[in-house]
């Protein structure tokens, strides 16, 4: 703590500048890594187990259903059948989509995909559960499944929804600037197909819910590892049949969500019907087979896309049109496109853009929106195609991108679309990340090891990471305003004995909310971090929240902090007060030092935190009645740089941060696989409050990137069968396949988040993927090899070597 | 993840073992490792009423010296015999194979004796002793009996076990001084060879002597090389005669195909792999690209 007092700046944010940007470690770990944190699992209580019956087929009519063997298994409290679900609760309401479908949390009278719960049993303990559950007896007529997109889209193809008439349940086609035109007057036009494969994050902790029924009041509580509590209260009050008060969300420690931690709701419908069912609390954790089979995906998609330019390397227009496969879970299909093409032009001052999506569904896994959410994809689609016409014009991948940069005194800039990128320097950020990889070195290795016969490849790609989504894009095709902006709520208070406290409408899924809040906060109040208490436990009877309220999108940075500021002034602004009453003294010639607050110059007269949480709680009665007592502050805060999205200016979200990756792959052109033996990072992460923190988030997302470029793929038998059902077949990245990351510096402040934060979580696993396509191509250049497609596995790579020419 | 209603027995002496297996029949399963068992147990994909647990037995677990061949209790693991450093010296093969399974976690549990009664098509450890010649020694109430590697494996997860039986140890000779390679292909380092080779000769002068090479991964069971053997035994190992013997190596075999390889490439995986196996054991440095 520094000895010097500053004085109190009127509207400045920070009285000091101590812990705020320092690599504070975080707080978190030491509970974590010894095994100590609180997950839903290790919730002490006396609950009964759920087990599903989960549908062996893609797509079938459920003929019967006999649970009479089950029901009298040994320990068995309860037996529900998707009937029974419908006949409790109202359908999941979807949210992208225009089709009007029906469907429920289990499944009624038909599966959709293999692996979908028909029947769930509670039992006393897990495996009387799961012995049971092996005595439900469904009969199944199977029905022929649509599984790949081509499938679905298939004149006669068999539905998914038979009440929608199609398999396409959203098409929409959007076009911004004068997109004819410029491929009429374009030198070149590169295009190819793409196809981005269906993945996921698989967080270390799959989904957990514990769901306990009061008879008395009717109420429910629920603790799970839920992502987004704001909507998830909405989404299961109405589906559930039950005012929003009547469920209490409690969140403990979660092992991770990635988005992944969206789609827990469901689930917990079925665990609250099942509690009120059997009278008893009950609890489902998981299992990874389930979740692999089950949980949600990353949907995969088909992309078509254009890039049309001048002589001189200037991208005029680009054109894409994207078949998703969304599954079969209606309450996100759609969800994806929009918020994909808020970065169709990327880092690049491309003024026209034509884009088209069809939502496919199909009989495969549900999908949820997963880090990035299709900006992955779009990413890859369009640093491909930049890769692409660098090639047929022969230019240097570098220089290509460096003449089409958004430049910096454009900025603010507005794409086409109506995406704002607030601030940034585009082409220094490239120069950085090439200096810092030593690209022209690696190039000049690349060649003269060719002559040996290694096969090594450079490649770069530049990416845009959103932040902060504004909400409820999606209704630009359905044409019905719902969520709008981004809205989060924070409590900032002192205890009893004047020690700071926080509580956060967010959820903390692993990403250090508690370490960064208490730097936050230890700055406005010219503490020490250790002083500020958070709570990375959710309860929605306590944490101020709002429908938009979660940790997804990147907007912890952003309006969960905002919030915390806000509630941190009101806070500071009443300690104050009392205060300058204790002291007798106006407020302005007051400023705060080391857990007191002082006289501007005098700091022997003082009044301590704790002395005025006394006056505000103990001895009230002493100060004058314009005080309320009580030291315990709420504050809603969202982004105002939100606009109400519309056709012609999507706005979907509102901070932008930037990357460029350069990596160098080796190939062995004898097998086919493929190693990374540099990779060089530079993030342009805004103003970074925890660089430990930013810097891990950075690396971290990437590992997820290198995981969908080269090893990711949930995979399907033609009749619907996941064929990668654990992780001996679902591969992840794993500590000795992931190179070592070098990470540049860069840091230009975002003018509309509060603090001048970007976004992290996610910018590594959008660049990432075209990067690494980008060098392994690079590498097969001498066998005319053209990544399409990801993952880049060693048998497609050996194919394109041998002949395909296309991975 | 949870598996069926089981019986656990942990017998103490190799005795009690067998007799417990005798009792029980075929209700119970032997437990060493546990590295394969309890995940078929916990995914209900085997359900044995009864676990005999052959960790109580101190006497499985020892490595020791016979003179030409080194004696391996069945309860030794993959992190022990990477360790060793008798086997380091006088058989090397075994470690080096032992040191590519799985991940640490799994080299610490996993025994020997676990992974080649298991008979994985793709156990790196069934290639290791199959190309050593090692015997086995299976002992039942009924007696004991001695088989050679080559005898030992049926077919997929399929061995000349019963199920009375325990494999008590495991001979493998010794060959300090020999070459010896063990050569895996698998897409991360923690995951089941798509191609293993196991490979040992002695070179006598120039010519290579003694090659004896099996593959696993790449069939339904562990398979010794044989064209690769007899077109090299006596020959001096050099580049052209390399690649010839490796491209025809997969010529009969019925490739395996699976997600992560399809019997095609599998195919020309394993034929890279023998040609990089016969090269690392002849010292020959070739084009990082073979031509097969
Ligand atoms: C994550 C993971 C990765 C792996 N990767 C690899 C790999 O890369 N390469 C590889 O080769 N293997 C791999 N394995 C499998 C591993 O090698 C197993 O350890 C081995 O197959 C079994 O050894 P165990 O001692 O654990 O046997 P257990 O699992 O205890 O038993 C396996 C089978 O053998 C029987 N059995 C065990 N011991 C005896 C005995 N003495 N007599 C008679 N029957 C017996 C059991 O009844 C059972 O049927 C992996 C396993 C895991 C979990």
């Amino acid at each position: 703590m520094g000895d010097s007092t500053r004085p109190l700046e009127s509207d400045g944010v920070f009285v000091t500048s101590q812990w705020v940007g320092a690599a504070v470690p975080r707080r978190e770990d030491a509970r974590t890594v010894q095994g100590q944190a609180r997950y839903v699992d290790d919730i002490d209580m006396d609950t009964a187990h759920v087990a599903f019956v989960r549908s062996p087929h893609a797509h079938a009519r459920i003929t019967a259903i006999d649970t009479r063997d089950a029901e009298a298994s040994p320990g068995v409290l309860a037996v529900m059948t998707g009937r029974d679900v419908a006949a409790a609760t109202n359908p999941v309401a979807p949210r992208g989509i225009t089709a009007s479908v029906t469907q429920y949390v289990m499944a009624v009278d038909k599966v959709r995909y293999a692996g979908e719960p028909v029947v769930a049993v509670v039992a006393g303990t897990q495996y009387l559960a799961e012995d049971a559950a092996a005595r439900v007896h469904v009969d199944y007529e199977p029905l022929p499944p649509v599984v790949e997109i081509e499938e679905a889209l298939a004149e006669g193809a068999p539905l998914v929804f038979e009440e929608a008439g199609t398999n396409v349940l959203l098409h929409d086609a959007f076009e911004h600037g004068d997109v004819a035109g410029a491929f009429r007057g374009a030198d070149l036009v590169v295009k190819e197909t793409f196809r981005m494969p269906r993945f996921s994050s698989t967080p270390l902790e799959p989904w957990a819910i514990i769901a306990q029924w009061d008879p008395g009041t009717g109420a429910f509580v629920v603790w799970s590892n839920d992502q987004q509590p704001g909507r998830t209260a909405i989404n299961v009050s109405r589906t559930l049949r039950v005012p929003i008060d009547k469920v209490r969300y409690i969140i403990p420690d979660s092992g991770g969500g990635f988005g992944i931690k969206l789609a827990v709701w469901p689930y917990i419908v079925i665990l609250c019907l099942l509690a009120r069912r059997a009278g008893k609390a009950v609890r489902w954790i998981q299992t990874r087979s389930e979740h692999l089979l089950a949980g949600t995906h990353t949907p995969e998609a088909l992309i078509e896309a254009e890039l049309a330019l001048a002589r001189d390397g200037r991208f005029l227009a680009i054109r894409v049109n994207s078949k998703e496969n969304d599954g079969s879970f209606v309450h996100t299909a759609g969800i994806y496109p929009l918020i994909k093409f808020a970065v169709i032009v990327g880092c690049y001052g491309i003024r026209a853009t034509a884009f088209e999506f069809s939502t496919v569904v199909t009989n495969k896994a549900p999908t949820v929106q997963n880090r990035g959410v299709g900006k992955p994809g779009m990413t890859f689609v369009l640093e491909r195609l930049v890769d692409l016409a660098a090639r047929a014009l022969d230019l240097d991948p570098a220089e290509i991108r460096r003449r089409n940069f958004v430049r910096p005194e454009q900025m603010p800039y507005t794409t086409p679309t109506g995406e704002v990128y607030e601030s940034g320097d585009y082409p220094e950020c490239l120069r950085r990340a090439l200096e810092l990889a030593g690209y022209d070195e690696w190039c000049r290795k690349r060649d003269a090891l060719r002559e040996e016969g290694r096969y090594l490849g450079v490649g770069i790609a530049a990416g845009i990471e959103p932040g902060t989504s504004n909400l409820g894009y999606y209704y630009i095709s359905r044409g019905r305003p719902d969520f709008l902006g981004s809205v989060e709520g924070a409590m900032v208070g002192a205890d009893f004995d004047g020690g700071i406290t926080v509580v956060t409408g967010s959820v903390d899924a692993g990403q250090g909310h508690a370490t960064t809040v208490a730097q936050v906060v230890a700055d406005m109040l010219a503490i020490r971090p250790e002083q500020v208490s958070m709570s990375t436990h959710f309860d929605s009877a306590t944490s101020p929240f709002a429908p938009h309220s979660g940790t997804y999108a990147n907007r912890f940075n952003d309006v969960e902090l905002g919030a915390v500021v806000a509630a941190t002034r009101k806070l500071r602004a009443k300690m104050l007060r009392i205060a300058a009453f204790v002291l007798g003294v106006h407020e302005r010639s007051l400023a705060l030092r080391a857990g007191t607050i002082h006289v501007e110059g005098d700091p022997t007269k003082a009044v301590s935190f704790q002395e005025i949480a006394a006056y505000a709680y103990k001895k009230a009665l002493l100060l004058p009645e314009e005080i309320e007592p009580g030291l315990r502050e709420i504050a809603y805060y969202q982004n105002r740089a939100a606009k109400v999205p519309r056709r012609e200016e999507f706005n979907i979200q509102l901070t932008h941060a930037n990357a460029v990756h350069v990596v160098v792959a080796e190939v062995d052109v004898a097998t086919g696989f493929v190693t990374l033996p540099k990779y060089v990072i530079v993030h342009d992460w805004g103003r970074q409050l925890n660089p430990g923190i930013v810097k891990g988030m950075v690396i971290g997302s990437t590992v997820h990137g290198i995981g969908a470029a080269l090893y990711e793929e949930f995979l399907y038998s033609p009749d619907g069968q996941l064929l990668t059902g654990t992780f001996m077949d679902y591969l992840k990245p794993v500590a000795l396949t992931v190179p070592r990351f070098d990470l540049g510096e860069m840091e230009s402040p975002c003018p509309t988040s509060p603090l001048g934060t970007k976004a992290v979580g996610e910018g590594g696993a959008i660049t990432s993927l075209p990067a690494i396509a980008n060098a392994v191509e690079d590498a097969l250049r001498p066998f005319g090899v053209t990544v399409t497609s990801l993952p880049i596995t060693p048998e497609k790579t050996l194919r394109a070597i041998r002949g395909a020419r296309v991975i | 993840m949870t598996p069926e209603r089981f019986e656990y027995v942990a017998p103490a002496s190799l005795d009690e073992a067998t007799s417990t297996l005798r009792d029980l029949g075929d209700e119970a399963k032997v437990m060493a490792g546990g590295q394969s068992l309890l995940s078929l147990m916990k995914l209900r994909l085997a359900s044995p009423r009864y676990v005999v647990d052959l960790g109580r037995v101190p006497a499985l677990n020892y490595i020791r010296d016979e003179g030409d061949a080194i004696a391996i209790g069945a309860l030794v693991t993959y992190a022990e015999l990477k360790a060793s450093a008798l086997l380091r010296e006088r058989c090397a093969l075994l470690p080096r194979a032992a040191s590519v399974v799985g991940d640490v976690q799994v080299r610490n549990r996993g025994t020997i004796g676990g992974a080649l009664a298991h008979a994985d098509p793709a156990g790196d450890l069934c290639a290791a002793v199959l190309a050593l010649d090692a015997r086995l020694k299976l002992v039942s109430t009924r007696g004991e009996r001695w088989v050679w590697a080559g005898e030992f494996f049926l077919g997929m997860y399929a061995s000349v076990l019963e199920p009375d039986e325990v494999l008590a140890e495991i001979r493998v000779p010794a060959i300090a001084g020999w070459r010896c390679a063990y050569l895996k292909a698998a897409r991360r380092p923690s995951d089941f060879a798509l191609v293993g080779v196991a490979v040992r000769c002695r070179i006598d002068g120039r010519a290579c002597a003694d090659l004896a090479m099996a593959i696993t991964g790449v069939s339904d069971r562990v398979f010794r090389a044989r064209s690769v053997e007899e077109a090299l035994n006596g020959r001096e190992l050099e580049t052209a005669l390399i690649e010839e013997t490796a491209s025809r190596s997969m010529d009969g075999v019925d490739v395996s195909g699976d997600i992560h390889a399809s019997s095609e490439y599998r195919t020309h995986l394993a034929r890279v792999y023998v040609s990089r196996a016969i090269r690392a054991v002849g010292a020959i440095s070739g084009p990082p690209t073979p031509s097969v």
